[in-house]
């Protein structure tokens, strides 16, 4: 039933890439935009339609052959734990463009898109001393001065250390959440206590700030301006109950020195 | 703060550093990290002189936003990588954390009864607070997906200038 001599590739074998890779571009922070336009394009050149439900939690395909209407199925995948991962996305967007000008066969891109998944995100220690600096720079746009900056460094170098340690412990996400709010304003709230710099509560504002879920928030916008209602909706809920973590977090922090003082 | 040279070029390299930086946690390609920053730090400049000149705080960032969006998508061309991975730690930048902040200690504080009765002001504080919060992320949201909003492209890399002023 093959067009032109080509060999016919077996839907399954495409719904288990497309699967794979949807999955992956989401919790790597892809919106469904691009999921749903990254897999089509490649689909396309394969001569497949690709029907995609996404959510935050898996994602549902339908992939059909357009000669050959026995050469379909249906198949659902759960999304691995979301971890934001831009290069991914950047990556897979490449390898989508490459199949679309060069017209790449499909074994080919199962090689390419094993090695991506290769990719190895920031060690662990540049990535905290990256989140400290950008904490402290946050620090001196919320009126702080050097100091207060300084504090906001040291809260948030702890704060995510702790949060990595607890992380890498498979803890719960909103646990390790909670806990790294709270270390993080335990270090600014003593900064405050005792009076270092002019604006202590600009360090204890935006020195948890690193772990405000910034790439779903965004992305339910995003979502939500394209369409894709289910998945805004659970990204917002997610956030949401990420900032609801901090909150907590924060609270049980500042009650413990005492609400006047802030 | 005064509106002078001096000034703007420390809150464009502060910005620079936090746009770098919040590219690294988001696993920005090294590549591209400087452009995040580069980005970063002419939208937050762009916002502060507007702040400075009284345009008000969320036109000021929708503003900034909104520029980031555009010159992201031209950027996209040149380095190969779509938009979002330097738009979106570019706008985290101008993340209204400290109004975030404000909405929570108000919270906590309306828990006690007997202070509400005794300083009402808490109330409508929390409400501004929590209504920049709200905006401001708007804001930063629509200039990230400026380019799927006004181009009706189904690429960033279908967008031209050629095209725009025909």
């Amino acid at each position: 039933m093959s067009q032109n001599n080509k060999i016919t590739i077996p839907a399954q074998r495409v719904a288990n890439l497309v699967l794979d890779m949807a999955t992956y571009l989401l919790a790597s922070g892809a919106h469904c935009g691009r999921v749903n336009r990254n897999i089509n394009r490649m689909a396309n050149v394969w001569d497949f339609d690709v029907h995609l439900q996404l959510t935050f939690k898996g994602v549902l395909t339908t992939v059909k052959d357009r000669h050959n209407l026995t050469n379909v199925v249906t198949r659902y995948k759960e999304a691995p734990t979301h971890s934001i991962h831009l290069n991914i996305i950047s990556e897979i967007s490449a390898l989508s463009w490459r199949v679309h000008d060069d017209m790449l066969s499909f074994a080919e891109v199962e090689k390419q898109y094993a090695q991506i998944k290769e990719i190895k995100p920031y060690s662990t220690l540049i990535v905290t001393f990256a989140v400290s600096l950008s904490c402290a720079g946050l620090c001196l746009f919320a009126s702080g001065d050097y100091l207060n900056a300084l504090v906001a460094f040291a809260g948030a170098f702890l704060g995510y250390s702790a949060r990595t340690f607890l992380a890498k412990r498979s803890f719960n996400a909103m646990i390790y959440i909670g806990v790294a709010a709270f270390v993080t304003t335990l270090i600014t709230s003593i900064g405050a206590k005792l009076g270092i710099g002019v604006n202590p509560e600009a360090a204890i504002a935006t020195a948890v700030l690193y772990l405000i879920p910034g790439v779903p928030l965004i992305n339910s916008v995003i979502d939500l301006i394209e369409g894709y209602l289910t998945s805004s909706m659970n990204r917002i809920v997610f956030s949401g109950f990420t900032l609801l973590c901090i909150a907590a977090g924060m609270t049980l922090c500042i009650t413990f020195f005492g609400i006047d003082h802030f | 703060m005064e509106l002078t040279i001096f000034n703007i070029l420390l809150d464009f390299a502060i910005a620079f550093v936090v746009g770098f930086c919040w590219a690294i946690l988001f696993g920005t390609s090294r590549k591209v990290l400087y452009v995040a920053g580069l980005l970063g730090g002419m939208g937050h400049a762009l916002r502060f002189v507007l702040i400075q000149l009284d345009c008000g705080l969320i036109f000021a960032t929708l503003a900034a936003s909104i520029l980031i969006g555009l010159v992201g998508i031209f950027a996209a061309h040149r380095v190969n990588q779509p938009p979002v991975v330097f738009t979106m730690p570019a706008c985290i930048t101008m993340i209204p954390g400290m109004y975030a902040y404000r909405t929570m200690i108000a919270g906590i504080k309306s828990t006690d009864y007997d202070f509400v009765l005794s300083n009402p002001t808490v109330l409508p504080e929390m409400v501004h607070n929590f209504m920049l919060t709200i905006s401001l992320l708007f804001t930063l949201a629509i200039g990230i997906s400026i380019g799927v909003l006004l181009f009706r492209k189904e690429s960033s890399r279908h967008i031209s200038i050629k095209e725009m002023t025909k």
